[in-house]
């Protein structure tokens, strides 16, 4: 017994339950397609920092994103003076299910998106699902034009249609 | 930046595993060979039932007592939501357990892919049900020792009316130690830090144990905090029972289909399930089937997927790829750490003989536990991403070849060059013929369940 309290002590007590809202709970599906839209407070100041914070790592992001191969886009949208940002996405359906993946191997990518927003408890945070309920806002209307086909197979398609083109350069050359 | 969950744990000196109270299904092997029987408990008063589990628990064994047991056998015992609520565990308690474990596995259907002819209105009583509370497993190395251990559990019920026995299934290893598809199977188990299993190369780092036994560390460095209290929580864990049904002859038919030598049946074969039959792995020998690796078990387990990323040796498709992808996710962000499941097979019904492509009606295949302390990060992703879904290795909807639940057209995709092979309906070779979610408690907590230490209920 005194081993495995000890070793409860040693750790931080966090809870390992489920998400009481999944992203899921909220947003709209068209397909295997998801959207994924929340408004958040920003602290005082946090407008600016985000916007130079964001434009600067934009290179570096997008290879890590690129890694997650299930967010078709993003977009972080200053309103109200600076006062909240919109973020909105779209992902396919294996995104969620890999979300402890990003907030144990990416973590800091993640909270440097979000550390100028109001009460934002950190990624790897058990709070995180109840601020992400708190603020999600489900969209009334969700229209995707290919709703089945997922990031890889986008990539994949477009591989395999350069690949052709240059056959067929190349066989009438 | 090169994820590495590594970068992220907080590295101390690994906790040790309070292995007399840990039960020992949980971090050892079963015996090899091996007999035994599931047993499938209805509790129809609570009274008795912890009578009933007062009488077993000095028969359950501990996974300290496994290198020179004093029991004639191996006792396991684990328990449904709706056992745990037929046993009278306070409300507080049942719900302080996980969401997935209490809704039950025949709830999770629709993230489990247990649709069509998988879906649990075609279970087998009482899988599913409200009727199933108690399992307890039985592995002994003969049927002198199971009739001993058997009996034991026979008595545990003794003039206990309000106990059931409503299910038993007997198993036994097959010639070889085969599946009933004819493979070597069983090779690889992760590797749990502290648990002073056996270790053979190819089991990768050893995983946090937190990761498997409540009341550590996992691999986030946190400890699980439900269920409560916390004397029914350490050294549990949970487990995902699935029985399967094996169509060993639709399985032979399709090879001989495909294929048009002996040969090639093999190697497509092989390349389904990731090994030869002997058990050599794709990766080492990717030709033909090397008994001598098959058989050594130093080098069957000894491989990674770095010099295949193209899937020419093992395709991404192979069933061990797929439920197991050890390196072959390093460049995608996937914490394969985090999708890790002990696994404990056997196998039921006999052997169909060899050379029969008929179906003979006989219900054969396996009983497959899959024990974490995550059901929904572990059994549960792998179950809905890696056996379901193709994408995450490029191949759209394409399913596990051996144990995905083929609805449409079941392709299987085998990357050669100069132009890959897709093989096209692929039929369903596995069906799911029940399964329930449990709770493994340790020793200390059967005893608080069985109402032994005057704090339950």
């Amino acid at each position: 017994m005194a081993t495995a309290t000890e070793a409860t002590k040693e750790t931080r007590v966090t809870g390992t339950n489920p998400s009481p809202a999944g992203m899921r709970d909220q947003g709209l599906t068209s397909g295997q397609s998801h959207e994924f839209a929340i408004i958040l407070p920003l602290k005082p100041g946090g407008g600016q920092r985000m916007r130079d914070r964001l434009r600067d790592s934009l290179n570096a992001d997008t290879q890590l994103m690129d890694r997650m191969g299930t967010l078709h886009d993003l977009r972080f949208v200053l309103f109200d003076n600076d006062t909240r940002v919109l973020f909105a996405s779209t992902y396919d359906g294996g995104f969620e299910q890999y979300i402890k993946d990003f907030s144990t191997l990416v973590p800091d990518l993640i909270d440097k998106e979000f550390e100028d927003c109001e009460g934002y408890p950190g990624v790897r945070s058990p709070k995180i699902w109840e601020y992400i309920a708190r603020y999600q806002q489900e969209a009334i209307v969700f229209y995707s034009a290919y709703p089945n086909v997922t990031v890889r197979q986008v990539w994949k398609g477009q591989r395999v249609l350069s690949a052709f083109e240059q056959l067929l350069d190349e066989a009438s050359s | 930046m090169e994820a590495q969950l590594t970068n992220t744990i907080q590295v101390t000196n690994a906790p040790t595993l309070e292995l007399s109270d840990i039960q020992a299904t949980v971090l050892r092997p079963r015996p090899s060979p091996y007999k035994g029987q599931y047993l499938i408990i209805r509790i129809d008063d609570a009274t008795q039932g912890r009578e009933m589990l007062r009488r077993l628990i000095p028969h359950v064994a501990p996974a300290d007592d496994w290198w020179a047991p004093t029991l004639p056998g191996w006792l396991a015992v684990a328990f449904t939501f709706q056992g745990l609520k037929a046993l009278g565990v306070p409300q507080a308690s049942l719900d302080s357990f996980p969401q997935e474990f209490r809704e039950g596995m025949a709830a999770r259907a629709s993230i489990l892919n247990d649709v069509g002819n998988n879906a649990p209105a075609n279970w087998e009583y009482p899988f599913g049900t409200t009727d199933a509370h108690v399992a307890i497993a039985v592995y002994a190395k003969d049927e002198q020792s199971l009739d001993t251990v058997l009996e034991r559990a026979r008595q545990s019920q003794q003039d206990l009316p309000g106990i059931s026995i409503i299910y038993r299934l007997k198993f036994s290893e097959l010639p070889e130690g085969r599946n009933p598809f004819g493979f070597k199977d069983g090779l690889h188990n992760p590797q749990v830090e502290g648990s002073g299993a056996d270790v053979h190369p190819g089991y990768g780092a050893a995983i946090k144990a937190g990761e498997f036994v409540m009341g550590y560390p996992d691999e986030l460095g946190e400890a699980a905090s439900g269920p409560e209290p916390e004397v029914l929580r350490i050294n549990g864990t949970f487990l995902a029972f699935r029985k399967f049904h094996m169509g060993v002859a639709a399985f032979r038919k399709y090879l001989r289909d495909q294929a048009s030598s002996p040969e090639e049946e093999e190697l497509i074969a092989a390349k389904m399930v990731g090994r030869w039959r002997s058990g050599a792995p794709l990766a080492l020998a990717p030709e033909r089937d090397d008994a001598t690796i098959g058989a050594d078990l130093d080098r069957n387990n000894d491989f990674s997927y770095e010099d295949d990323m193209r899937g020419l040796k093992c395709p991404f498709s192979a069933h061990i790829r797929r439920v197991n992808p050890r390196d072959a996710l390093k460049n995608e962000i996937v914490a394969v750490n985090l999708h890790q499941c002990l696994r404990r097979g056997t196998n039921y019904g006999p052997p169909l003989p060899e050379g029969v492509l008929e179906d003979d009606g006989e219900e054969r295949g396996g009983v497959f536990i899959l024990i974490g302390a995550h059901l929904k990060q572990q059994f549960e992703f792998v179950q809905s991403q890696w056996v379901t879904d193709g994408d995450f290795i490029n191949q759209g909807a394409e399913q596990d070849p051996m144990i995905g639940n083929k609805r449409v057209d079941g392709t299987f995709t085998i990357p050669k060059l100069p132009v890959r092979r897709r093989l096209h309906g692929l039929p369903q070779f596995v069906d799911v013929r029940g399964g329930e979610y449990c709770f493994m408690p340790g020793l200390r907590a059967l005893k608080w369940l069985a109402g032994l230490n005057g704090e339950s209920s």
